[in-house]
């Protein structure tokens, strides 16, 4: 059984390697999307383990992008550094918000983080000098000089980091901290866990995984602007991708990442004008008959066969 | 030896004075019985003294310690560990992982020693298949695996809050038993219950809340006829 599960994860890991040798430019576009929206994915469902609901992916994504183009552009760093840069920025400013947003909970914290995206527009509009303003900043030369097939590598190393980070949080101390503090914050520091770490660290980590992955993205289209950068895409898809695939669990993201991603593609280039509804439609549809998602669903089932024969 | 003492606490709730000037003294290696009508304060001194609440003026010393503004997790890991009313396992994880959360962070023990360290403690208590789900235990192994889990923050206060309600008279006996043996660990507890059998059973000392104020204390057939008790539970006559 145990054996099975790794022959599983090297085929999966060296089909996903080697993907850009037998597909097309354009499916590794797609996968490299995915593969970043699975990041984000993984990262929200990260801090939902703690109980807390954030609605401001898109804004560390955002401070990730244009730290990321402002150092490459106005310091001369390398690409990669710049994007590690702007990994390390989305978690200095996440430190710093979370120390006053997560004295929130439940949907005081969601708004505030929601609220945090259209902050930071603002202020990215009004920098004018710094920033660009509302038009944005290019970059002369995307990363890599554009090959498609070295983004993906480097987003696919991103999102499975981000999946490695997921395992850690699940499989150590962090984990019996977050899900206690998800069951009863009040038993929870009962029981000596100090909540605010836990939660600031789990706060300040996403960001940096939300930074990072909007760094590789501002890279890869040399562009950022306030509108595009922060916009709420990348808040609403991961969302959408972690509750359909299941939340509290690796795999969960993983699959919902890869299941979303393909339809909305699929479904974008079957009718490029009306996708969007239909997209919502199965999301609604899924929700409302798997409230816990695919990964959520079926693991139940195996437990009720388990306890039905026993 | 007093391992906590309280003095002159009162803790309101906007108008509703919930504590007036509380004093208590627990003494090391004593069960202490706290009664009260519904309503007294006893699950609110409960929640000030483990740093739910912190109280509006007043001091509490723990093992010579002012811990009077620590908040919950630190007094937790001094050595004050409580189960609670309403009980709140975490579903997410079995029973053996409920109790290890309190021997992760109550002592900052390792994965591997809290793991040990639980099953030892449920051992201890009598719970049995503990890699179980907790959906379907009953109400008896729920209420173990509480004193479990704050057992395993390794207290030297135990306080159980009303932790017999539910169970029958058999099972009550039973966990009599096992606070009786919890206690001759060297531990020192404080209960909250409702019923005078097990209070007359099971405590050293009892302690009346009426309205937010110490009403009477001492040794059960002393407070049990004291007439300010008698009316704050059956009411004055008219």
């Amino acid at each position: 059984m145990r054996n099975w599960r790794y022959i599983v994860y090297i085929v999966v890991i060296s089909l996903a390697i080697s993907f850009p040798f037998y597909a097309g430019v354009h499916p590794i576009h797609v996968a490299t999307t995915i593969l970043s929206l699975l990041a984000l994915a993984l990262s929200w469902d990260i801090l939902l383990r703690g109980g807390q609901l954030s609605l401001g992916v898109s804004a560390f994504f955002g401070i990730g992008s244009y730290t990321t183009v402002l150092t490459h552009l106005n310091w001369e760093v390398s690409p990669l550094l710049s994007i590690v840069l702007g990994g390390l920025a989305a978690g200095v400013v996440a430190l710093v918000i979370g120390l006053a947003v997560l004295r929130l909970r439940g949907l005081y914290f969601a708004i505030v983080t929601l609220a945090l995206t259209f902050i930071f527009i603002v202020i990215v509009r009004n920098l004018t000098d710094l920033t660009g303003g509302a038009i944005g900043k290019l970059i002369p030369s995307v990363i890599f000089g554009g090959d498609p097939a070295m983004i993906y590598w480097l987003t696919l190393a991103i999102a499975v980091a981000t999946i490695i980070t997921s395992e850690i949080f699940q499989k150590t101390r962090i984990h019996f901290a977050l899900t206690s503090i998800r069951n009863n914050e009040i038993a929870a520091k009962s029981s000596g866990i100090d909540i605010f770490k836990y939660l600031l660290f789990a706060f300040v980590v996403t960001a940096v995984i939300q930074g990072v992955v909007g760094g590789v993205h501002a890279q890869r289209f040399a562009f950022v602007s306030p509108e595009e950068s922060f916009s709420l895409t990348f808040t609403i898809l991961p969302l959408a991708m972690c509750l359909l695939g299941g939340s509290f669990s690796t795999l969960g993201s993983v699959i919902g990442a890869g299941g979303l991603g393909v339809l909305a593609e699929y479904l974008r280039l079957m009718m490029p004008r009306g996708h969007l509804a239909i997209y919502g439609l199965v999301m609604v549809m899924a929700i409302l008959l798997m409230p816990k998602g695919i990964v959520g669903t079926i693991r139940e089932q195996l437990v009720r066969r388990k306890t039905a024969s026993s | 030896m007093s391992v906590l003492r309280i003095e002159n606490l009162t803790r309101r709730f906007g108008g509703l004075v919930a504590l007036s000037g509380v004093n208590l003294e627990l003494r090391e290696n004593e069960i202490l019985g706290l009664i009260g009508p519904n309503g007294a304060g006893k699950t609110t001194l409960l929640n000030v003294i483990s740093g739910i609440y912190l109280p509006n003026s007043g001091r509490i010393i723990f093992d010579g310690k002012d811990v009077t503004e620590s908040p919950a997790h630190i007094r937790c890991r001094l050595g004050i560990g409580r189960t609670f009313q309403i009980i709140q396992p975490n579903q997410n994880l079995n029973v053996l992982e409920n109790v290890m959360v309190g021997s992760l962070f109550g002592q900052g023990a390792g994965l591997k020693e809290a793991r040990r360290k639980a099953q030892e403690i449920c051992q201890f208590l009598g719970l049995s298949r503990i890699e179980r789900d907790i959906t379907r235990l009953t109400v008896l192994e729920i209420k173990k695996m509480e004193m479990a889990h704050a057992l395993a923050t390794q207290p030297k206060v135990l306080l159980l809050d009303e932790i017999m309600t539910g169970l029958n008279i058999d099972e009550a006996r039973e966990v009599i038993e096992l606070v009786r043996k919890i206690r001759d660990q060297g531990m020192t507890i404080c209960v909250i219950e409702h019923m005078m059998r097990i209070i007359k059973e099971l405590t050293d000392r009892v302690l009346v809340l009426d309205r937010g104020e110490v009403i009477a204390e001492g040794l059960y057939e002393e407070v049990s006829n004291d007439p300010r008790v008698i009316s704050a539970y059956l009411g004055e006559e008219e």
